[in-house]
Formats: structure tokens, sequence, C-alpha cells
């Protein structure tokens, strides 16, 4: 089975290196050959192309959601980003469509796509640290991600 | 009308936010634009080497790394006195067009395509790439997705990795190419070809040859006389890479060629209360508010203004190209912003044909691919066109190549004030009192500032992956009227 384990984010701002920061950690934790360690700063159909002809996908990202708190961890699924296409404007391509249309198109898709997030405090700041509260979820991250991959 | 003033403070939530106010009677009284402002970048870029700008600046951006990082490479090569070796100007020029023929793509098919190939009026469920391939069919979605990913991978192979190249150093590049992958890349350059000139082909078909389309295109609504800016060669043709930036005022005629080292001497910055954007004028025309017109020091940098600026294309069917294209629309320059997706498609093909000539360059698998500097740092500018505008990158450092000041002037900054008077005029025109404000309505008011792809910068790539924006639209009492929001 081929596993790509993908840390999305921006590493020199702030927050937004939490995912780039977890796939790092997981990366030198992990010696397994059939595990891919990979980071990206893209999302939509460049996330496409990454996922592209793995059989399962954990992917690590920050997020900000209306009423989260600094720090908190979320484990979802695509499913849980379903929303954006229906509340959305329909021109952009988000990680739902994205997937729809690796399906449509017929190219060889995960089986399985696993999404861990942590809520962000400060995403528009440049610096190569996280937030307090957001350095604290990051172990907790690794560990989620480490066990996600045995399981 | 009830006045309201929006603090930035409160009113920015991590996302671009557009405010339409509305008179008592209906008509549109104002429109306000912000985007949320990242902090502190010259500080994080302060004592750093500068060699490190190539790789730092390319994480600004999460939609076109490759162009901070082409930029910031000629910019160490400013600074550090050095030309690069022919055939690593080479190299860096056929990265940089494949990067255009995937930036390209994506704009045409999946931002700007669903509003012709649907219809500005579709339910927002068909209206997105989803439904163009429903409608267009499966081969031509096939053929975008096989062009973005080939020439990935040629960035890839080229740039020494997917996304965020690391080969570029002043004087040079860091690895050469050998025969084998030549060999690919020139099949993915003739490949590309292809698939720019059936891009063209779509564009015509759906669009030019519908005479709805076309008279929106050409219609007042999405007009604006502006100056046009882009970078062109000695023989003032389109050139992405490298070159001269030229200025042609709303009649065609040069206002200006400078060399990138001038930019301050004719780019300013004005600042409005409203908002924390800064929007470049020509400081030589001056600001005189969002108006058109040659008095106005409003510019825009976008792929129409690029071909509008330049006297042709250096390729034999991008050159075809432009020639119908202008005579289509009644003539050079030309200023309906919704053509600017056909330019977007005209340099598509440019960029393809233009990888065709240099991966054919006997040159192009030379190992002699770095001059290694020996004069002390001191200041350097680099400019190249960004898909998006005119990219600008300015450093100083001290004569240990540490940064002690850095200035950039990103491609969408260009456009601000263009796509602010874009937004107002076609929401003036198109909300009238007593018609009611439908999903259509407010679509074609997208329309106005979709040919720009404006760029949020690092809020592209978050979660669930899309730019966030939000069109708000207030009665006269401050009453929210309706709401249209992406990405949020």
């Amino acid at each position: 089975m081929k596993i790509l384990v993908l840390g999305i984010g921006n590493p020199i701002l702030s927050d937004d290196g939490a995912g780039i920061r977890v796939a790092q950690e997981v990366g030198n934790q992990l010696h397994d050959p059939q595990v891919t360690v990979a980071e990206t700063s893209e999302a939509g159909l460049r996330l496409l192309d990454s996922i592209v002809g793995y059989d399962k996908v954990i992917i690590i990202d920050a997020v900000q959601t209306e009423k989260g708190q600094a720090g908190q961890i979320y484990h979802m699924g695509p499913e849980d980003f379903s929303f954006a296409k229906h509340f959305s404007s329909p021109h952009q391509i988000n990680l739902v469509t994205a997937l729809e249309l690796g399906n449509a198109l017929d190219l060889a898709m995960p089986q399985k796509i696993t999404i861990f997030a942590v809520e962000a405090k400060d995403i528009t700041t440049f610096s190569e640290k996280c937030t307090t509260e957001v350095e604290q979820a990051i172990p907790k991250l690794v560990k989620m991600v480490m066990e996600e991959l045995v399981g | 009308m009830k006045k309201i003033m929006i603090d930035p403070v409160t009113r920015l939530e991590g996302h671009g936010k557009i405010a339409i106010f509305l008179n008592d009677d209906g008509s549109v009284a104002n429109v306000y634009f912000q985007v949320p402002e990242l902090r502190g970048f010259e500080k994080f870029a302060e004592g750093r080497p500068a060699e490190d700008m190539p790789q730092i600046t390319q994480r600004i951006c999460g939609v076109c790394p490759e162009a901070h990082h082409m930029a910031s490479t000629k910019t160490l090569d400013a600074l550090f006195h050095v030309e690069p070796t022919s055939a690593a100007r080479k190299l860096r020029e056929l990265l940089y067009n494949a990067f255009y023929v995937t930036d390209h793509a994506t704009h045409f098919y999946i931002l700007a395509g669903p509003d012709f190939i649907m219809g500005p009026d579709a339910p927002p469920a068909e209206r997105n790439i989803l439904g163009v391939i429903a409608k267009v069919g499966l081969e031509l979605g096939g053929a975008v997705i096989k062009a973005r990913h080939d020439n990935h991978w040629v960035i890839q192979t080229i740039g020494g990795r997917p996304i965020h190249p690391c080969f570029g150093l002043p004087g040079g590049v860091s690895k050469a190419i050998n025969e084998e992958e030549r060999t690919k890349i020139e099949e993915i350059a003739k490949s590309s070809v292809e698939f720019g000139k059936l891009s063209l082909k779509v564009f015509d078909d759906i669009v030019l040859k519908n005479k709805d389309y076309l008279d929106m295109v050409l219609s007042d609504t999405f007009t604006h006389r502006t100056y046009s800016m882009g970078l062109v060669d000695e023989n003032n043709k389109v050139n992405f890479y490298d070159g001269k930036v030229r200025v042609v005022d709303p009649e065609g005629k040069e206002f200006v060629k400078y060399a990138p080292q001038d930019y301050v001497k004719h780019l300013a910055e004005h600042v409005e209360p409203w908002t924390y954007l800064k929007f470049p004028y020509l400081k030589k025309v001056g600001w005189k508010g969002f108006v058109d017109g040659k008095d106005s020091g409003v510019y825009r940098a976008t792929p129409l203004s690029r071909l509008n600026a330049a006297d042709g294309m250096t390729t034999p069917l991008a050159q075809e190209e432009y020639e119908e294209m202008y005579s289509t629309l009644g003539g050079k320059p030309a200023h309906y912003t919704l053509a600017t997706h056909w330019a977007r498609l005209i340099e598509l093909l440019h960029a393809a044909e233009r990888m065709v000539e240099l991966v054919q360059d006997p040159e192009i698998t030379s190992t002699d691919i770095r001059n290694i500097p020996t004069a002390t740092p001191d200041e350097g500018v680099g400019i190249v066109e960004a898909p998006r505008g005119t990219l600008t990158h300015h450093y100083i450092t001290d004569e240990r190549g540490i940064i002690k000041k850095c200035n950039l002037i990103v491609g969408t900054t260009n456009n601000y004030a263009a796509f602010y008077m874009s937004v107002k005029k076609a929401a003036e025109d198109l909300i009238k009192p007593g018609k009611e404000i439908t999903e259509g309505l407010l679509n074609r008011i997208e329309m106005a500032w979709r040919p720009y792809d404006l760029c949020l910068a690092c809020a592209t790539h978050s979660l669930p992956g899309q730019l966030p924006l939000e069109v708000t639209i207030y009665d006269a009492e401050g009453n929210e009227v309706k709401k249209l929001s992406q990405g949020i």
C-alpha cells in the first residue's frame, strides 16, 4: 500500500506552518518505505496532482473556523468540507471538487483520505514560529498521525 | 444615504471583502474593497543572507511561487553584479514558460471557463469545473490535467523540486539538464503548443461565436481606458522573463520604458483610509482618483495589458492570434477587461511555442550554467512578468550580502485600482433601482474582477482550498441585503 503524509501550509507564516511542522516530525520518526512524507503550500488542483497514485493519504493543515479555539485539533474526512462546494463561489476549486474531478477523469485516486487540522491563531504574521497554543498541539498531532498510520 | 465607515481592524477576518452600499432608491452609492494584511515580511527578511531570498520569497504566495523564485534570482544577479551564463538564462526562461502554461491553463478552465461555458446564469452547482467537463467532454478535461501535470514535471526537472524550485542562484542555476530530459521536455513543449491551439479554438467556438458573449466582452460595463504595463524585449515584443518595463497610454502611445532599477522613479502608491491596500500608480501622471483616462495614473498589468504594451509576439502562432484578437476588438490597445481571458490564452500559446524554441536550442544541455559572483553585493532590482502582473523585487544588503532592506511590488497589487474600478462600475451598471439582485447578476459583477485573477497571497492554499472573498450588499440603512461568499 502506498501512503502519503502531506503537510499543507506556509512555513514562514506563523501558525500556517503547523501542518508542515507535523509532517516533518512524522518524517523524522518514521522509516517505512511504503510511506512518503511531503509538504506543500498548494491546494485545489495542485493538491490533486500531489495525491494521485496513493492508496491512502493523510493531510495535516491549519484551519480557522468561526468558533474554534487556538490549538484545537480536528480529525476529519473530505466530506467535512463538502459545505464549501455548495456555499461558495463555483469558480474556485476546493478539496472536494478536486477529488470529484479526479474521479470523473478516472485518475488513480486514494481510497482513504484523512485530514488532521489545528485551529490557527495567527496566519498573517511572517514568522517561522507558531503561537504557543498551536506549538503545544503539534506533538499531539504527530502522535495522532502516527496512530493513524498504524491503524 | 447612511454613511458607514468600515474599520479595517474590526472588519477584517482573514479574507477579502467587497462591500457595496446602496442609496435609498436602490442604486449603488459606493463600493469598498479590503484584503487581509500580511505583516512583517520586511522584518522577517532583514538579517538573512540574500541567497536565501529565492527560497523565502516564493513562500509568500501559494499561487505563483515560481514567479517569486525567478524575480528573486534575477535580483540576486543585479545585487551581486553578475550575469547568468547564456545556458542558465535559457534554462530559467524554459522553466518560466512551462510555469506560464500551467498557470494560464488553470485560470482559464477552472476560474474563467465556467462563466462562458456554462453561462453566467447557470445554477451555481453546475457553474464549476465539473460542469465544464460534463459539457465539453472528458477528453478536454483530460487534456487540461495532462498539460498541467506534464509542465509541472518540466518545472520539477529543471527546478529541482515540484512547486518550489531550488535552482536559481546569482549568476546562473544549480543544475543542467541531460539529453534524455531534453527530449521529454521537447515532447511536452510540442504537446503544449497543440493544447494552446485547442484552448484558443475552445474560446473561439464558445465565446466569440456567441453574439451575446461577444457583446458582453465589448460592453462599456466591462471597459476601462487605462495605461497598460508589460515587460518587453529589445524589439518591444512580449517577454515574460526579461527586458524593460514598457507603459503605453490609453491611446497606445509609449509613455515610458524603464529598466528594472528605475522602478522607483516611475511608480508611487496611493493610500485610502478605508483599506490596508496600497494602490500603485504612475508617478509622473499622478493620482487623480479611481478614474479612467490619460490624466489618471491608474494602470493595468494583466495579460491584455502586456499585449497592449508590446508591439507583438516573438512566436509565429501567437503573433497570428495577437493580430486576430486586435482585429476583432477594433484595434490596439484594447480596454475590454473580459478580453483579458483571450489575451491569456494567446500568452499560453506563446509560452508553449517559446518552450519549443528554447528546448531545441543546442545550448540548452550545456553544463556551463554558472558564473561565480566576485563583486561586493550592495543593491539590486529584478523584474519578471508574473501571470498576474509585473513583479518587482528590490534588495539592499551590506557588504556580506545580508539583507538590510527589501521591497516587493507583487503582480496582483498593480491592478488593485483597476480591480476596484471594475467592481464599482459593474455594480453601478448592473444593480438598478427596482431590479432584483439575483445570483446571475452577482455573477456578472464577479466576472468584472475575475480576469484580474486576484491573488490574496497566503490565504489561497488554506483548507478547503479557495480564495476567500466575500461580497456584501447593504441598503441605505446599512442592513445586509445580499451576500456572496467564496471559500469562507
